[in-house]
């Protein structure tokens, strides 16, 4: 797989701030690649580097090639962008915000209509092409917002945390409009917080925190890796710990303790289970392992400000 | 510096945008300065009777003229502007495009310089249908052109004001403190013959005295030598403000 984004200890400093502070990745064509991390990791700031809005501070950045940087119009001229805020035009009805849009990618006027048709019905907005953006709900505004950054047809998109603040339904139905778009070969270039988010749409992601990059993978590899296949939790009391670890420790293939409540991975459960039953401890929960568990050990249980 | 036609489709969203409030604000700009025209030029006028030969309104009208091309065009670069790029979000979506943060606010500030021609054109049918005709119909051209640069001179200063503005409130500094002192120590209402010698020279720091003076000499076709010093003044002064402003907009759009 080609690379069409590669990034070389690149960094970037808001005065003495080092928001991305060196970090390497290689993006392939046609991949969805996601940047997880909590918020302040540097996941926003690397992508608005890469989408050429925001200057690289150091490092080498090369996108379809070519070096990124604010005045590049060749790339932002391939770029699609799903922002995380919503930029729509309020003052536009939902069919002039795509048709002014698509002047700047200089569309020509009837590719442009035979365009936002099709987008329209893509993201399920025909019967709204003539309302104003304030009659719109938040899922419909993050659908428009999709069907804009598909106008100029990009090679690669991004996407700035695209399900914040939606319903079950609204993020599903943008997890399907995203995982089809990388069906027809687009690159997608992904932030989240969401590990499911990660887990349903990435090929590869990279866990980011204070601006490094502490692992990268393929999630269910991470997963297997760092966690296992199953975690039990178990609510008990740090005092019971020692008790707790001597009996259940060696059926384990880690253990962790947050607050109330003891971790333990393990590839296979079943022992440590019944294990778990012989000590009576009815406050407990067996689940598989997730991206979650990943994130959270690599990045820390402890709340992040 | 990086600019390109994608200025025009900056103009062309604020045109389609404008479209729905075309009505309301074709009130607005009009009622202050015919307030001004009412109150100084009919009120007050009857009092002053001629100047130079000719009644008081063809003193006022011209400077009452730039006046509102003046307002108009600071106003859409500070709030136009500020709610654009800080409660809308727009410049990021634009940026976003091929077009460049130069493009953008380059395409907001001869927007504003429509606008505010627009406004000056609105009191100039004003005027000609109170009887107060431009000498000539070169006249009406030259002032058409004259506030295209007036225009684009005050978008430019709001947009250096806009670019390190933190609040709303923050324009009302520059509005009370510059805008104010200079509609009432340019020229516009009565001649900076009578001011003493300080003030005199005060006034020929605002750009407004020199854009005043050209639009009353084309108005009433006096023209004299001295005009082109004015001239040269608001060209200068355009350039500079255009450019600074840009770039600082530039500074707050891109980090």
């Amino acid at each position: 797989m080609a690379a069409i984004i590669t990034a070389r200890q690149l960094g970037k400093r808001y005065g003495n701030f080092k928001a991305v502070d060196g970090i390497s990745f290689e993006i392939g064509e046609g991949e969805c690649f996601g940047f997880l991390g909590p918020n302040g990791a540097g996941k926003t700031s690397t992508v608005r580097m890469i989408h050429c809005v925001s200057p690289v501070t150091s490092g080498t950045l090369t996108v379809s090639g070519m070096a990124a940087h604010v005045d590049n119009r060749a790339v932002k001229q391939q770029t699609g962008v799903i922002p995380q805020e919503i930029t729509l035009d309020n003052d536009l009805t939902v069919r002039e915000n795509l048709q002014v849009h698509a002047h700047f990618f200089a569309i020509p006027r009837a590719e442009a209509q035979r365009r936002i048709d099709g987008l329209l019905k893509f993201v399920e907005l025909e019967k709204k092409r003539d309302s104003r953006i304030d009659q719109l709900s938040t899922g419909m505004k993050r659908r428009l917002l999709i069907a804009r950054a598909l106008l100029n047809q990009p090679r690669i998109i991004i996407a700035d945390e695209p399900t914040t603040g939606l319903d079950p339904q609204a993020r599903h139905l943008i997890w399907q409009r995203l995982r089809q778009l990388k069906g027809q070969g687009t690159t997608l270039v992904l932030t989240t917080q969401y590990m499911e988010e990660a887990q349903q749409l990435c090929d590869r992601i990279v866990i980011m925190h204070q601006g490094r990059i502490l692992k990268e993978g393929v999630p269910a590899r991470l997963i297997a890796e760092e966690i296992g296949r199953e975690v039990a939790e178990i609510r008990a009391a740090p005092d019971q710990d020692e008790r707790l670890l001597a009996e259940l420790a060696p059926l384990a293939r880690g253990h962790e303790r947050v607050g109330d409540t003891l971790y333990l991975y393990s590839d296979d459960g079943r022992a440590l289970m019944k294990k778990v039953l012989e000590l009576d401890l009815p406050a407990t929960v067996h689940r598989p392992a997730s991206l979650e568990d990943v994130f959270l050990k690599l990045t820390g249980r402890g709340l992040i400000e | 510096m990086n600019f390109s036609h994608r200025i025009l489709y900056v103009f062309w969203r604020n045109m389609v945008s404008y479209k729905r409030f075309v009505l309301t604000t074709f009130l607005a700009s009009l009622i202050q300065p015919l307030f001004y025209l009412i109150t100084f030029g009919i009120g007050m006028g009857a009092y002053i009777g001629h100047f130079g030969g000719k009644p008081y309104l063809y003193f006022l009208v011209p400077g009452v003229l730039i006046t509102s091309v003046m307002m108009t065009a600071s106003f859409e670069c500070m709030y136009g502007t500020f709610v654009k790029m800080i409660h809308e979000k727009l410049y990021d979506s634009l940026i976003a495009t091929p077009a460049s943060a130069e493009d953008a606010v380059a395409g907001d500030i001869a927007w504003a310089a429509f606008r505010g021609l627009f406004s000056g054109s609105l009191m100039m049918i004003v005027a000609i249908f109170m009887g107060i005709l431009p000498v000539s119909i070169i006249s009406v051209l030259l002032l058409v052109l004259l506030m295209v640069f007036v225009g684009v001179l005050f978008g430019s200063l709001a947009m250096i004001v806009t670019s390190f503005a933190p609040n709303f409130d923050f324009f009302s500094y520059y509005s009370e403190l510059v805008m104010t002192p200079m509609l009432f120590f340019s020229g516009v209402f009565f001649p900076l013959d009578n001011f003493p010698g300080w003030m005199k020279t005060l006034a020929q720091f605002m750009p407004l005295t020199h854009a005043v003076a050209i639009a009353r000499a084309i108005f009433n076709g006096d023209y004299t030598r001295g005009l082109l010093f004015n001239f040269l003044v608001i060209v200068v002064l355009e350039v500079v403000t255009f450019l600074i402003g840009v770039r600082l907009m530039k500074k707050r759009l891109i980090k």
